[in-house]
């Protein structure tokens, strides 16, 4: 969010993106009108846009948003071509996903790569989510029925044959990633140090392999005022996506970290489990293995928690200088608390 | 080098105190989360200097117990993350000896980082 406000395409950027746009579009020309920085992650650059389509089967104006950015390296995200293609792969599995209509894969053009995608209605804001007298029970249950339809997407699936899946099983790959990007910490913080060894000795042996999100919590989703209560518009962010245990995606959505501060409302700070497991079912076309979710909401503190180190270093590195990602390291302490706690919960082992 | 009064934590406080009487009640709505940082980072680094290693003996007397050592905490620490590795914690009651420490280390460090949370884990509803 740092530079927030400031105008995204320089003109020169613009007349060659409206070219090559009026090529993809089969169209006689293509304006886009920029129309200022969205907020919202701390790695990816989300720009609104309308598009003036004039010729070919788009003809008309489109709202839209353009997402560009370096992959930053941070926990795997994935380049922005890659996370058209996922995003394309759930959209065609009936998700409720913004659409992505064009894919700039050549990072000449903006400097990096970019996709460009309809604009969702709504607002995603995680604390203003959870600020609702009476729990979102509706919302839970289409949030589970919406992740079960994700989770329909197998290794095998056209178009993301670049997704590496994982070795020896989901859960200890995860936790290879996590010893990786934690780098000399563990050697230092002995609750890093206890989380890896509770999650090697605890992992769940090889199961189903889907598409997970992971990043699915609230914060993550939009969501509007309809008749009748919410209406879930998008699910967004998907630079984290990739083949893992279907498990992991209802333990980071669960997880103490992601319910903003409303901990009585297990499931994201919205509702009860039973109402997002209860939709999640419906679709998914398998149960909900509660004592698999515990496991990953272990894990989930674990990842949140290298995540902010990164972050962190990030700044301290030099390549960054930043409020956000330095105040972000310094949230370790709460994240590691957290931990705890659900360890305390679980016992010893599970 | 010679310091001069006042110091780092009383220069920190009084900015900050200066900060938000001042300033924070002013700031345009699109610099107002730039701004609660910039209040954020203050307050931490105002505990942390005011802070010091004043909890650090008795933590390390907890570590200390669990591991059978003596020592100061900066070496402790890297001991204990090494046991943990060698497996010296896996068994259930070692892990539940083991984790009431960690939650003491952790308490320490929320006091310097999130005193709102700390609060709230004194009343149990951090769970």
């Amino acid at each position: 969010m740092s530079g927030g406000g400031k105008a995204g395409l320089d003109p020169d950027r613009k007349a060659a993106l409206e070219a090559w746009l009026a090529g993809q579009a089969g169209a006689r020309s293509v304006a886009v009108i920029d129309e200022g920085r969205l907020s919202g992650g701390a790695i990816s650059l989300n720009l609104a846009v309308t598009l003036e389509i004039d010729g070919g089967p788009l003809s008309g104006r489109h709202a839209c948003v353009l997402r560009t950015g370096s992959s930053s390296g941070v926990s795997a995200s994935l380049g922005k071509a890659e996370e058209a293609a996922v995003l394309r792969a759930v959209f065609a599995a009936g998700a409720t996903v913004p659409e992505p209509l064009f894919v700039g894969a050549d990072p000449a053009m903006l400097g990096a790569p970019f996709y460009i995608m309809r604009r969702a209605a709504g607002t995603a804001a995680g604390f203003r989510m959870v600020k609702s007298e009476e729990p979102r029970r509706e919302l839970a249950r289409e949030l589970g029925r919406q992740l079960g339809l994700i989770h329909r997407v197998r290794p095998g699936a056209e178009g993301l044959e670049f997704l590496a899946l994982p070795e020896p099983t989901a859960a200890l790959q995860a936790v290879a990633d996590f010893r990786r990007w934690a780098g000399r910490h563990p050697a230092s913080d002995p609750v890093l140090a206890y989380g890896l060894r509770w999650l090697e000795r605890n992992a769940p042996p090889a199961g189903d392999l889907v598409l997970c999100h992971r990043d699915y919590r609230t914060g993550n989703y939009m969501v509007e005022d309809a008749v009748g209560g919410d209406r879930l518009t998008a699910i967004i962010d998907w630079e984290f996506a990739g083949w893992s245990d279907p498990m992991e995606d209802l333990g980071w959505f669960c997880a103490a970290c992601w319910r903003f501060g409303r901990n009585d409302r297990e499931a994201g700070g919205i509702a009860d489990r039973g109402d997002l497991y209860a939709g999640y079912e419906e679709t998914a076309g398998r149960r909900v293995d509660p004592k698999a979710v515990a496991y990953w909401e272990a894990a989930a503190c674990m990842r949140w928690a290298v995540i902010a180190i990164q972050q962190a270093d990030r700044h301290l590195s030099g390549t960054e200088p930043s409020l956000e990602l330095a105040l972000t390291g310094r949230m370790l302490p709460e994240i590691e608390m957290d931990l705890l706690r659900h360890l305390d919960g679980v016992g010893a082992s599970l | 080098m010679i310091n001069d009064d006042p110091g780092a934590r009383d220069l920190v406080a009084i900015a900050l105190r200066s900060f938000r009487e001042a300033i924070l009640p002013v700031v345009p709505a699109d610099q107002r989360f730039t701004a609660l940082m910039i209040a954020n980072a203050l307050g931490t680094a105002e505990r942390e200097l005011a802070a010091g290693a004043t909890a650090e003996p008795a933590l390390a007397a907890a570590v200390g117990g669990l591991l059978g050592e003596a020592g100061d905490l900066p070496a402790l620490l890297p001991r204990l993350c090494a046991a943990i590795d060698a497996g010296r914690f896996d068994a259930p009651d070692r892990q539940a000896a083991l984790r009431a420490v960690l939650k003491e280390i952790t308490l320490a460090r929320l006091a310097v980082s999130n005193p709102k949370r700390l609060a709230a884990e004194g009343q149990g509803v951090g769970r």
